[in-house]
């Protein structure tokens, strides 16, 4: 047991050495070498086998998968992230008392609660959120998470993008950006239902764009419905709920049916 | 499944009992009483009957009345005696010092001279001293006196004891939630649940998912909560109260998953479910009810707040819903600040934060009802933002606000102003006739459930069908009285 753990760490130092030059493809494969040996410890969830090196197995393998849920973030693998950070929330909810809790709890959860706000998964933001102790809502990591969300449901997106400035994290940056391009969506959605016309300025303004060219790209790519005519933007606005000016025959007859064969079974 | 007699030597033997408080052992051997009946008649709703006669005499229990019960009713000698008696132990030598009135009992109460007992009565005197322990605070020694019932109902497999068996359970988990140590019984009751499952125990069944989710529920783990949920069959419920507790878990389950308008549906009912001696639960439920309806968008009627018994503890909520009514964020915050505390112990916390949302939504409805043009600088100083760029986000929050179809306006953003669209006759859509469809579909739906909850008495069916020759009459009657109506009727035309 000494042996492997002891092998481990020194093939996680590798990893560390690789991880620390920003080489990602070295240290991918040497991961996927570490999670294999991580495998044969059998101290780690779900066996819990305790043993007297217990302690220093979990807290290898909670730092090798720290490691890989940053390093999913940096390869910009999202599928990988919410794998590794799977498999990582065991050591933070079960070895609670066991093991010290990590510095970098938080900050990985945080970045947790943005891929899923990101990936407009918001109920299982807010699952989450639920799990977390009211101490850790201070803490800066998970309350930009929070208040992104807030300001996302608000609608005030510049308050989102100006959020970019002010990130806890380094790797939080990588979010955000695909945050930016959910919120220009939006903020399109909504100006579309908003405005009549907006000018070329200030539609470049309102959707972030630093060129003229690219906010025409963009309108031919994604809203070829909206029209350019010489300076000025017009959305083609949405036909609003008209009132009702034929009956809804077929659904009034099944509902009237439905009501005698209810009130048959009340007489 | 074998049914093993009532013995019928009890009562004869139980009257000479006279030297513990004889009212509260009298009543005591009702219930054992109407056990056995139960046990013999396979009838259910004879041991609900033990299980709500016990309830009443609980508050009056003393250590020296249980105790001379258990001698009475377990045979000598048993293992269950055994088990039982060092429970009581403890409570026992905590009351000697203050109770001085009660007679000696312990040592005199004739002891029962049966050879066996059911199992069901076993499990009984497991539950009474569970309960005993519970009410006079050993929550330890409860806790490892539940335990050993749960044990001993590993054991049995007998249909008659579902009813006593779910009670127990409940209490089994009570004990380890009053000593916060919930997440430890977790793995048994999984087990508990898939035997009572493998069993067609179904109160059992119910009884043991509502347990589970309440545990679940207790660490906040909504997310397993729901799996289980999603993935246990559920057949018709069997106790009111267990489909009331089921409802307001899944209220709050689907709360926290933003499911509002199922999280209502569910909390209402449930609070409408619950008895009205369970007050506590009620408070809770219109609790939870009050902040998903507010989320929602609609506003809780002012009697919701004035239920009697309520009305204190709902005070927070209700200054909260006033809050939300103004659209004031200023005062939104400081209602949230104010009672903090109690939103914390609620668990409410979190969704008190989604809610500014709804104040922001309300107020800006208010404001594009209160003008036809208003501009957007005024909007973020009526709404309280304090930002370092109030104006554009008033704007961004207004064209959202318009998308979402919160209020029907549109913006100049030259001009930097918001203009509200004249508001169209509601009648002329579909919109009435769908929430008069949407109140009868809930009349109906209520009538045939209230069918379906009636109970008939067992042999009523076979009266009637002594009485054929009178039915035939009846018939013959109704018939001759409908010929008449029709000839009349041919009459009026």
């Amino acid at each position: 047991m000494e042996g492997k753990l002891a092998d481990i760490t020194r093939l996680f130092q590798k990893f560390k050495a690789a991880y620390d030059k920003n080489d990602t493809e070295t240290s991918d494969n040497i991961l996927s070498q570490l999670k294999v040996k991580l495998t044969e410890l059998p101290s780690l969830p779900p066996l819990f086998k305790s043993s007297p090196s217990s302690i220093q197995e979990l807290l290898l393998a909670r730092d090798i998968l720290e490691h890989a849920v940053v390093l999913s973030v940096k390869m910009e693998d999202q599928d990988a992230f919410e794998r590794h950070f799977l498999q990582l929330k065991s050591y933070y909810t079960d070895t609670r008392g066991v093991i010290p809790p990590s510095g970098q709890e938080y900050p990985i959860l945080g970045l947790n609660l943005l891929r899923l706000l990101v990936q407009n998964r918001i109920a299982e933001f807010h699952t989450e959120l639920e799990l977390l102790p009211p101490a850790a809502h201070d803490h800066s990591c998970i309350k930009h998470a929070v208040e992104l969300e807030q300001s996302f449901m608000e609608g005030a997106y510049n308050r989102v993008l100006s959020a970019r400035q002010a990130v806890p994290h380094e790797t939080y940056v990588y979010f955000m950006d695909l945050l930016a391009k959910t919120v220009r969506d939006e903020i399109a959605g909504c100006s579309e239902k908003a405005y009549d016309s907006l000018s070329l300025v200030e539609a470049k303004k309102i959707l972030m764009f630093a060129s003229d060219q690219e906010l025409l790209a963009y309108v031919l790519d994604d809203h070829p419905d909206w029209e350019i005519r010489g300076t000025r933007v017009y959305f083609q606005r949405a036909k609003k709920l008209a009132p009702c000016k034929e009956i809804p025959s077929l659904q009034l007859i099944n509902q009237t049916l439905g009501y005698a064969r209810e009130l048959e079974r009340i007489v | 499944m074998t049914v093993v007699p009532p013995i019928m030597g009890l009562d004869v033997e139980m009257s000479s009992l006279d030297s513990a408080p004889p009212s509260l052992l009298s009543q005591l051997r009702g219930v054992i009483s109407s056990i056995e009946k139960g046990v013999a008649s396979k009838e259910m709703r004879l041991m609900a009957r033990a299980n709500r006669q016990m309830l009443a005499v609980r508050r009056q229990l003393k250590p020296s009345t249980v105790n001379a019960f258990l001698k009475n009713t377990l045979p000598a000698g048993s293992d269950a005696l055994a088990r039982l008696l060092p429970f009581l132990a403890a409570v026992e030598k905590s009351e000697k010092d203050m109770d001085v009135d009660t007679p000696p009992a312990t040592g005199q109460s004739p002891v029962s001279q049966k050879q066996s007992v059911l199992p069901e009565v076993e499990v009984f005197c497991y539950l009474l001293v569970t309960i005993f322990l519970i009410d006079q605070k050993q929550l330890e020694v409860a806790k490892a006196c539940s335990s050993a019932a749960v044990k001993r109902l590993q054991q049995l497999n007998r249909r008659t004891l579902d009813v006593l068996a779910a009670r127990v359970y409940y209490y089994y988990s009570y004990s380890y939630e009053l000593t916060d140590s919930l997440a430890d019984i977790r793995g048994i009751l999984l087990a508990l649940h898939q035997t009572a499952t493998l069993r067609h125990d179904e109160l059992g069944q119910e009884t043991l998912l509502n347990l589970l989710l309440r545990n679940y529920l207790h660490y906040n783990l909504y997310d397993h909560a729901e799996k289980l949920r999603s993935k246990t069959q559920r057949s018709e419920s069997h106790s009111n109260q267990q489909l009331c507790r089921y409802l307001y878990y899944l209220g709050k389950i689907r709360t926290i998953q933003l499911e509002y308008t199922d999280a209502k549906e569910c909390l209402l009912q449930a609070a409408r479910k619950a008895p009205a001696s369970a007050r506590g639960f009620r408070i809770q439920c219109t609790k939870w009810a009050v902040i998903v309806r507010l989320l929602l968008g609609e506003i809780p009627e002012r009697t919701t707040f004035m239920q009697p018994g309520m009305r204190k503890a709902l005070r927070p909520y209700f200054e909260l819903t006033n809050a939300v009514r103004i659209g004031d964020l200023e005062l939104f915050r400081s209602v949230a600040d104010k009672h903090s505390s109690v939103f914390t112990s609620d668990k409410s916390h979190n969704l008190i934060v989604r809610l500014r949302h709804n104040v922001i939504r309300t107020g800006l409805r208010n404001i594009s009802i209160a003008y036809s043009r208003i501009s957007l600088a005024d909007v973020a100083t009526k709404l309280h933002l304090d930002s370092p760029t109030p104006v554009e986000d008033a704007e961004s929050i207004v064209t959202k606000a318009i998308r979402d179809g919160g209020i029907d306006a549109s913006v100049d953003h030259a001009k930097g102003w918001m203009q509200s669209k004249e508001t169209g006759d509601i009648y002329s859509t579909q919109e009435p006739q769908h929430a008069f469809h949407s109140r009868i579909a809930f009349c109906l739906n209520t009538h045939n459930e209230a069918v379906k909850a009636l109970r008939f008495p067992p042999d009523a069916h076979k009266k009637e069908l002594e009485s054929a020759e009178k039915r035939r009459e009846r018939q013959q009657q109704e018939q001759e009285l409908a010929k008449h109506i029709a000839e009349e009727d041919d009459d009026d035309f």
